[in-house]
């Protein structure tokens, strides 16, 4: 059973005008139809955070979306945040912290971390009420908050 | 002579490889790849712990495919188990029967241009399953009269085996010991979780008859392997390519039936077929871990002396013998002892077969439950005797002249100083100052030790112990035409930062810039063969160990080729930096990338020297590299909800040469945390009739970070004296330790319920009903 419908919406900067199955889920559309598989799929049910991404600014859950409800909204992904030649502060300072290990959970960490940083959320409002919205499997979580308040709050 | 100084790449925090990619949304998982004419499959599953399939109709639809059981079963041969314990009669296990024996299991599977079109044709298949009767539980099922996981069988029994001293000899001892601390323990079962699933792409190419597999697996040749023999093609046919891998943890290291079934559906439509396991199948169609009850008994003599560790384990097996069966089983008994001298130990395993998701390798295997049976009895053995724990084990410990020194389970620890891990941590406790008291917050501090079993394996000891896997690992280090450096190893990158630690080994022992080495992994057509994979924390011990060997024997032959064009002795010459010196000089002595140019053109060679720059080492280990550690926990309890907090977590660890400390205390930290699950929240939950009760993130609780204490590390390095570059393995040690860290620690904040802390895990509604027992609740 497929029903297409007509979308558009902005992703990384790019006027994006299309049409998917109405079921797609967001990150499925990111992923399969536009080939921007930084956005990983993990629970698929909103707990792990794996797959977040910003719209509007907000950091979402993009498994928990449909790709039509993406429509007129400003999206960006892990790709938006800098190169792999030109890395991001914010993802210099996780390398640099030793805050990822398998990368998996990553890219929804950076984005949430992302979405704080423009908000003006401080660095344990980040550690204490964000943070525990992400599953990671790897790391023991403690570099990945040192890499957090290195990077919201570099003088402290 | 500050010139020669130069900073060493073993022992630096070198940046991983791997990052950049990683962070930017670059990196190659395997549902990241995408081949023309792809198609997707969804696997058709067991939705009950025990039945038979009565009837398969797949309907028709054009543009969907399906293959059931008996297409299956045809098409293909059994599933090898390669650890074989005594006496077991279960050697394989088929790809697909009409016999279901656990929710999950896989029985067929649909194919279709989409994933979600995959769902909806597998749901339209017609499939009549006659229930059957079922157990959950391996005592239940050891039980007369308990249904049959196999009908044809006489009971449920899977395996049955001693280890080290005979029960007659332990009877003698704990009959005539003046102290006797007896526990049952029940160690419950985990779901690995790695935040990436299962998944793989198959791809048939008829022309050349060639299968290549792109797979999120820890083994990639151990797969390969299985993959051919299930599908009768030659192994040369089958090649697996592992990219990134988003976490393991013991579940990714071998083949399972549903990824068989995808080769074949490729093989059979001629297409690429995709699966990626979803979260509700990994938490019960991937291979679990434990589950075991450990029946245990420790003997004190009048003066803390341990004299005798037993423990009769009763083991859940699951459906099937998985690959490893009851290697978890064996293990626990093995690595019972610790680092305490004991008169005897023994253990009787009883392995029973339960219509459960079958229990293979996680991170810990069997180590983790012998850590929580012994240190939880010797905890209690100083509770009871009224002496310090700290000086209980102390008095218990190997010296550290005493190392080496065989145990009775036939472990020759290597080296290093138990006693200093105890007493720092021992120290660190002493000088902590918990938070301010409140009335209903009880504080407490613990600590627990471990030696542990790493680097497996030296290939006679696998055999004699019924593991059909040679324990080396082989190395190529190759510098090309350009003086850029190749390396290639058998062991495998899941997140853990191998690609990294080899790159400095290899940089280091060849004398050449870390930025000159590429290391690639995971490609069986390119990789050297390696039976056992990144298992059992081996990868830096044994892959390392060869790396280290590799570099060295071409950095020698490098040396010989430049000191007969420069007609010097090539003991006077040394590799640094990538330039060849005359010892004590700064300046190098010929041109390397002349050099290096000329021998592959196969000129200006001494005598007999080959002109290709590459060596090959095989590394087979003398010994496991055994690593310990003592683990320190503080909690605070909340007697009227429960919840336990961990206010600190201190780590004082040996595993050898250190390659890369933010790597070590990464695995160190990560390993905890999965301790700190297993302590706190984790555990699959089956009914008695083995029915799954906990399937999601939303029921099986995984640790968070605000669960996470910071973590004090410290580190001492003993090398370990048989392996090249003298490493020890570190994924799993924080894993295995922590249990009893924190329980040691809920034991000292709460004494009144010390004596029931024997199961995992210790979540809030198990000690809510603990204390409420034991009389902590006014009402």
């Amino acid at each position: 059973m497929t029903d297409v419908q007509q979308f558009s919406c902005t992703v990384n900067g790019l006027q994006v005008s299309t049409a998917v199955d109405t079921r797609t889920s967001a990150a499925d559309f990111l992923r399969q139809e536009l080939g921007l598989t930084g956005t990983h799929v993990s629970c698929e049910q909103g707990v792990c955070g794996s797959c977040t991404i910003l719209v509007d600014d907000a950091a979402v859950r993009s498994c928990l979306l449909l790709a039509m409800q993406l429509h007129g909204a400003v999206v960006e992904t892990v790709e938006s945040l800098g190169g792999l030649d030109e890395l991001s502060t914010l993802q210099q300072t996780f390398s640099a912290e030793h805050g990822l290990q398998c990368g998996f959970c990553t890219p929804g960490i950076l984005m949430t971390v992302e979405a704080a940083k423009r908000a003006g959320t401080s660095a344990v409002a980040v550690v204490d009420e964000l943070l525990p919205g992400h599953l990671c499997r790897c790391t023991g979580y403690d570099n990945i908050r040192k890499a957090v308040q290195v990077y919201l709050s570099p003088e402290a | 002579m500050s010139l020669m100084q130069r900073p060493s790449l073993v022992g630096a925090n070198v940046q991983r490889v791997n990052d950049p990619r990683l962070l930017t949304g670059e990196g190659r998982f395997v549902d990241d790849i995408n081949l023309p004419g792809m198609v997707h499959a969804s696997i058709l599953r067991s939705y009950l712990p025990a039945g038979r399939i009565e009837s398969f109709e797949a309907g028709s639809n054009a543009e969907a495919w399906v293959l059931g059981p008996d297409q299956i079963a045809a098409a293909t041969r059994e599933i090898p188990c390669v650890w074989i314990a005594p006496g077991q009669q279960q050697l394989s296990n088929p790809v697909a029967s009409r016999a279901l024996r656990y929710v999950g299991q896989p029985f067929a599977i649909a194919v279709a241009g989409s994933r979600a079109e995959a769902e909806d044709v597998a749901e339209s298949v017609a499939v009549q399953i006659e229930p059957l009767e079922s157990v959950g539980d391996a005592r239940d099922a050891l039980m007369p009269g308990a249904p049959l996981v196999y009908q044809e069988a006489a009971s449920n029994l899977a395996v049955e085996f001693s280890i080290g001293d005979t029960s007659e000899e332990l009877d003698a001892v704990f009959a005539a010991a003046p102290h006797v601390i007896e526990r049952t323990f029940r160690i419950p079962r985990i779901v690995p979780s790695p935040m990436e699933t299962r998944g793989l792409i198959a791809s048939w190419n008829p022309g050349s008859s060639e299968l290549t597999v792109w797979m999120s697996t820890q083994t990639p040749h151990h797969v390969r392997d299985h993959i051919a023999l299930c599908l009768g093609l030659r192994a040369d046919q089958v090649r697996v390519i592992a990219g990134d891998v988003g976490g393991g943890f013991g579940s990714k290291e071998h083949v399972y039936a549903d990824e068989v079934m995808v080769c074949l559906a490729a093989m059979t439509l001629k297409r690429p077929v995709k699966w990626i396991e979803d979260r509700l199948e990994h938490f019960t169609a991937t291979f679990h871990g434990r589950d075991a009850y450990h029946h245990a008994r420790l003997a004190v003599d009048h003066d803390g002396t341990f004299l005798a560790i037993q423990s009769t384990i009763t083991g859940n097996v699951g459906a099937h013998l998985s690959n490893v069966g009851t290697g978890p089983f064996r293990v626990s008994s093995i690595m019972l002892p610790g680092p305490y001298r004991f008169a005897k130990v023994g253990t009787r395993i009883t392995a029973a077969f339960t219509n459960t998701t079958p229990t293979g390798a996680y991170r810990g295997f069997g180590m983790q439950e012998a850590a929580w049976v012994r240190e939880r009895l010797v905890e209690e053995a100083a509770r009871v005797l009224g002496k310090s724990p700290v000086e209980l084990r102390d008095q218990n410990m190997f010296r550290s002249d005493e190392l080496p020194v065989m145990t009775r389970t036939f472990q020759e620890y290597d080296s290093g100083d138990y006693r200093r891990a105890l007493r720092l941590v021992a120290d660190r406790i002493a000088a902590y100052r918990p938070p301010a008291s409140e009335p209903r917050i009880r504080r407490g501090v613990g600590l627990a030790t471990h030696v542990e079993f790493t680097g497996l394996g030296p290939s006679a000891s696998q055999d004699f112990v019924g593991f059909r896997l040679g324990g080396y690992e082989t190395t190529v280090v190759r510098m090309e035409p350009d003086g850029s450096v190749f390396v290639s190893s058998g062991v495998m990158g899941m997140g853990q930062g191998i690609e990294t630690t080899l790159a400095q080994l290899v940089a280091e022992n060849l004398g050449v810039p870390i930025e000159r080495v590429r290391v690639q992994l995971g490609d069986t057509a390119s990789a050297p063969y390696s039976a056992a994979g990144s298992i059992a924390s081996r990868s830096i011990t044994v892959g390392g160990g060869a790396a280290v060997m590799a570099a060295s024997h071409l950095r020698d032959k490098l040396l010989r080729i430049a000191g007969h064009q420069l007609e010097i002795s090539p003991a006077d010459l040394e590799l640094v930096a990538g330039e060849v010196r005359v010892k004590g000089e700064t300046r190098p002595a010929l041109d390397l990338e002349h050099l290096v140019t000329r021998s592959w053109l196969g000129l200006d060679l001494p005598d007999g020297e080959s002109p290709d720059l590459e060596h090959k080492s095989v590394h087979d280990p003398k010994n496991i590299a055994y690593p310990y550690a003592t683990h320190g926990a503080a909690v605070s309890v909340d007697l009227d909800t429960g919840q336990v907090t961990v206010d600190a977590y201190w780590v004082a660890h040996d595993s050898g040469v250190v390659v890369n400390p933010s790597i070590v205390d990464g695995q160190i930290m990560g390993g905890v945390a999965q301790g700190l699950g297993i302590a706190l929240f984790e555990k699959m939950i089956y009914g008695p009739e083995g029915d799954p009760r906990s399937t999601t993130f939303m029921d099986y609780l995984l640790p968070l970070s605000s669960n996470l204490p910071r973590f004090t590390l410290d580190h001492f390095e003993t090398p370990a004296p048989h392996i090249p570059g003298g490493m020890k393995g570190i994924g799993e040690g924080g894993t295995i330790v922590a249990p009893p860290t924190i329980a040691n620690a809920i034991a000292a904040a709460v004494p009144e319920i010390a004596d029931q802390l024997v199961e995992t895990p210790l979540n809030a509604s198990r000690l809510w009903t603990l204390m409420h027992e034991a009389g902590l609740h006014d009402d």
